[in-house]
């Protein structure tokens, strides 16, 4: 018993409950006001002509009364009477001593109370007991005048109309809970394959999406967000699986390194020079884990868009001079040339610290892989749509097709690039920066004009998507 | 009897509606013969008919006969 | 310099003071934020050097907010585990003066700590630097050394003065980083030493005595006698 109890509550407390009962309310209130204006657009337009259709004539009686005297008054209510063919009219006119002078009643109706010149009252007519209506008007000198009709057929009306609007507001009720039903169970159907995808990720299987109806509704809308949200889950818990992994393989390669040297200087000989040899040894492959460790963070943190917070409007024209010249004297120390063609401004909106740094990252790369004598160019252009592009060309060996593709990833090197230093992070870290800027890494050929065979062109393209 | 203001309410009977009967007929009746086209169609035989009506008892629809009739020989519509 | 090092971390602390001592300085050591507080309230340091995250409910920021909010400014570096830039942004608005992200080498931590500490604390608008015969003119933005004029690009400008302004001192190649070219990331290569020996070629090439220093395994240096 109390689990039904239990149910019936949850039953009632549930959104589709409250939204099939706000339906059906509303439509109930919508059909009483319908009852409503058609009531008194017929019942209560019957009525009022009757009132005055009654006024008229007795005002005019009146008016003969103040002309003629109560003689006239008599005749003409038994000319008024002798002409009604409807056989409804009723009259009366009784003089102060309470005596009929005309008109089809036998008494004055007691039903109309004092003070008052409108009445609803019951009459015989046939020994039957019939509704009427009357006016009663005070003549002066105690004579006194009423006018009614018989509104028993008018009744009859009413109770039709009546009958009518209580049958089409219980057809109006049934509708309304069948419609707060049918709107209850659309309701838990449309929400249903989210319920269900919600669950499923719940329950760990983050593979599941909500299922789009070609509706394009509110409900598809919010299962694209839903999706949306989920494709950046799944896109996070890939980089923190990226970044673990990349700690599980390429940490622990230096670590073992270091270890094994430590441990190599403890076992062997006392000379104290070895041994701070060693120890210095350790700090620095200490120092370059760290340095690893910090550029996997930079690339998790970007890769999260976590530091989209930070991004505040930019011009970038004077961020790459700025770059170009930083790495510039690093170009003149081994004989290559580092050219720049940037446009007097650049507006976008970003992270100066990281556009800095993927930007240095690519003239880094260029540098290291352009031979001595060789050249890399930083070319920036505004494209359409509020984009940029931003270019690092060399005159490098340039990259093999297969490789470019992997070029991205973590710690990839090519197999040519093997001897060079660096961590296999840089360009990790560029496309991580692109990406968040909406934007990509293409790597491709590098013009001829350049020379090398031909180098590599990293061309990044940021801006609102 | 006529007329007095009732004094117990629900003890009186309602008032009565006297132009159902057949003396409201006659009076009918006459008021028509008063007037100068009584004597033509169709008041004449819708006068016949209302009398013959109200005599047979059927006094309602005697009297609405009798008031066509009245109302033709006014020569109204 | 009286210092005051917040760390909750014993075998760090330890390695700090013992390396801080003996540089010289005097160093009181809370293992919390309600003891750093305290002592940071009630006693005179000429810089503070803060964990982060402390245990005792007050942590770095906290202890930061609270000494600015009842007017003490002595000199705040942070020491933290966290390295995002918006904790480091975070830090420095509560107050900090500077950064430094674990794990770190000693010299950095020390020069940091001595640059921070004999910062002039009233930023008197000098408009000359002088170190021997090498001097700087912050107005016409000019260098002379033994009265020649040197040709000086700005950005070396910059890394000359920020060297000279802290003459004495050392100064780490992620503080050159940081300072003169507001970068916090790792340019991959050694760049800032190409930068500094360019410096050096036009400051001390042709004369007897060098003024620029390397100092091993920590950065540079600027001063007189050598």
């Amino acid at each position: 018993m109390p689990g039904t109890l239990e149910a019936l509550l949850r039953f009632l407390r549930s959104a589709g409950f409250r939204f099939a009962v706000r339906f059906a309310l509303i439509f109930i209130g919508a059909t009483a006001v319908f009852a409503l204006v058609f009531w008194y657009a017929t019942a209560g337009s019957l009525d009022r002509q009757t009132d005055a259709a009654l006024r008229t004539d007795a005002l005019s009686l009146v008016e003969r009364w103040r002309e003629a005297g109560s003689a006239a008054v008599a005749e003409a209510i038994g000319e008024r009477l002798a002409s009604d063919v409807e056989g409804n009219s009723i009259y009366l006119l009784i003089n102060p001593e309470g005596r009929r002078l005309a008109g089809n009643l036998d008494r004055w109706p007691q039903g109309v109370p004092a003070g008052t010149d409108w009445a609803f009252d019951t009459v015989q007519r046939d020994g039957l007991t019939t509704e009427a209506r009357l006016n009663v008007m005070e003549l002066g000198n105690g004579y006194r005048l009423a006018v009614g009709r018989d509104v028993t057929e008018k009744q009859r009306l009413r109770d039709l109309l009546a009958e009518g609007i209580a049958w089409s507001a219980f057809a109006a009720l049934i509708f309304a809970v069948t419609g707060a039903a049918v709107l209850r169970r659309a309701l838990e159907q449309r929400l249903l394959p989210a319920a269900q995808t919600a669950e499923a990720i719940a329950s760990g299987d983050l593979s599941h999406r909500v299922p789009l109806s070609p509706r394009n509704d509110e409900f598809d809308r919010l299962g694209q967000s839903m999706n949306a949200m989920l494709d950046r889950i799944d896109r996070l818990m890939e980089g923190i699986r990226g970044v673990s992994d990349s700690i599980a393989h390429d940490l622990r390669t230096p670590i073992a390194r270091a270890r094994a040297k430590l441990e190599e200087a403890v076992v062997g000989p006392d000379d104290p020079e070895t041994l701070r040899a060693a120890m210095e040894r350790g700090i620095t492959d200490l120092d370059n884990i760290t340095r690893v460790f910090e550029a996997l963070l930079r690339i998790a943190e970007a890769e999260a868009g976590s530091r989209r917070a930070a991004f505040a409007p930019i011009d970038l024209a004077p961020v790459l001079a700025d770059v170009a010249e930083f790495y510039g004297v690093v170009a003149e120390s081994r004989g290559q040339s580092l050219e720049t063609d940037l446009p007097a401004a650049l507006e976008t909106v970003g992270d100066r610290d990281l556009l800095a740094q993927a930007a240095g990252n690519l003239i880094d790369n260029a540098l290291k892989f352009a031979p001595e004598g060789g050249r890399v160019r930083l070319t920036a252009r505004a494209l359409p749509r509020e984009r940029i592009e931003i270019a690092v060309e060399d005159s490098g060996p340039g990259l093999a097709p297969e490789d470019r593709a992997r070029a991205g990833t973590r710690f990839f090197r090519a197999d040519s690039s093997r001897a060079t230093p660096g961590s296999g992070l840089g360009l990790s870290l560029v496309q991580a920066v692109a990406r968040l800027h909406g934007g990509d890494l293409v790597l491709e050929d590098a013009p001829e004009e350049l020379g090398g065979t031909p180098g590599l062109r990293a061309t990044i393209r940021i801006g609102p998507a | 009897m006529l007329g007095t203001p009732a004094a117990l309410g629900g003890v009186e009977p309602p008032a009565r509606v006297t132009s159902d009967s057949k003396e409201y007929c006659t009076e009918l009746a006459v008021r028509l013969a008063a007037l100068p086209g009584s004597r033509e169609e169709p008041a004449r035989s819708l006068a016949a008919d209302g009398i013959h009506l109200c005599e047979t008892g059927h006094t309602r629809t005697g009297v609405a006969k009798l008031r066509r009739a009245i109302r033709a020989a006014r020569g109204g519509d | 310099m009286r210092i005051l090092l917040v760390e909750d971390d014993a075998e760090v602390a330890r390695f700090v003071r013992k390396g801080l001592q003996e540089a010289g300085h005097n160093v009181e050591h809370a293992a919390n934020g309600r003891d750093g507080l305290f002592l940071a309230a009630s006693e005179q340091f000429d810089i503070l050097v803060l964990d982060r995250m402390l245990p005792g409910g007050v942590d770095g920021v906290r202890l930061v907010e609270t000494l600015r909010g009842q007017g003490n400014r002595t000199p705040v570096l942070f020491l933290s585990a966290l390295s995002a830039v918006d904790e480091r942004v975070k830090g420095l608005k509560a107050g900090g003066d500077d950064y430094l992200v674990k794990p770190f080498a000693f010299a950095e931590l020390l020069a940091r700590v001595e640059a921070l500490g004999r910062r002039p604390t009233v930023e008197a608008p000098a408009t000359r630097l002088k170190i021997a015969d090498l001097e700087m003119d912050l107005l016409s933005r000019t260098v002379t050394r033994g009265g020649k004029r040197l040709e000086i690009q700005p950005r070396e400008f910059r890394l000359l003065e920020h060297l000279m302004r802290h003459a004495g001192q050392v100064v780490t190649r992620t503080m050159l980083l940081e300072k003169v070219w507001d970068y916090h990331f790792d340019p991959q290569t050694n760049v800032i030493d190409v930068h500094v020996s360019r410096l050096r070629q036009k400051v001390d090439k042709g004369f007897d005595k060098p003024l620029i220093h390397t100092v091993r395994n920590a950065g540079y240096m600027i001063r007189a006698e050598g």
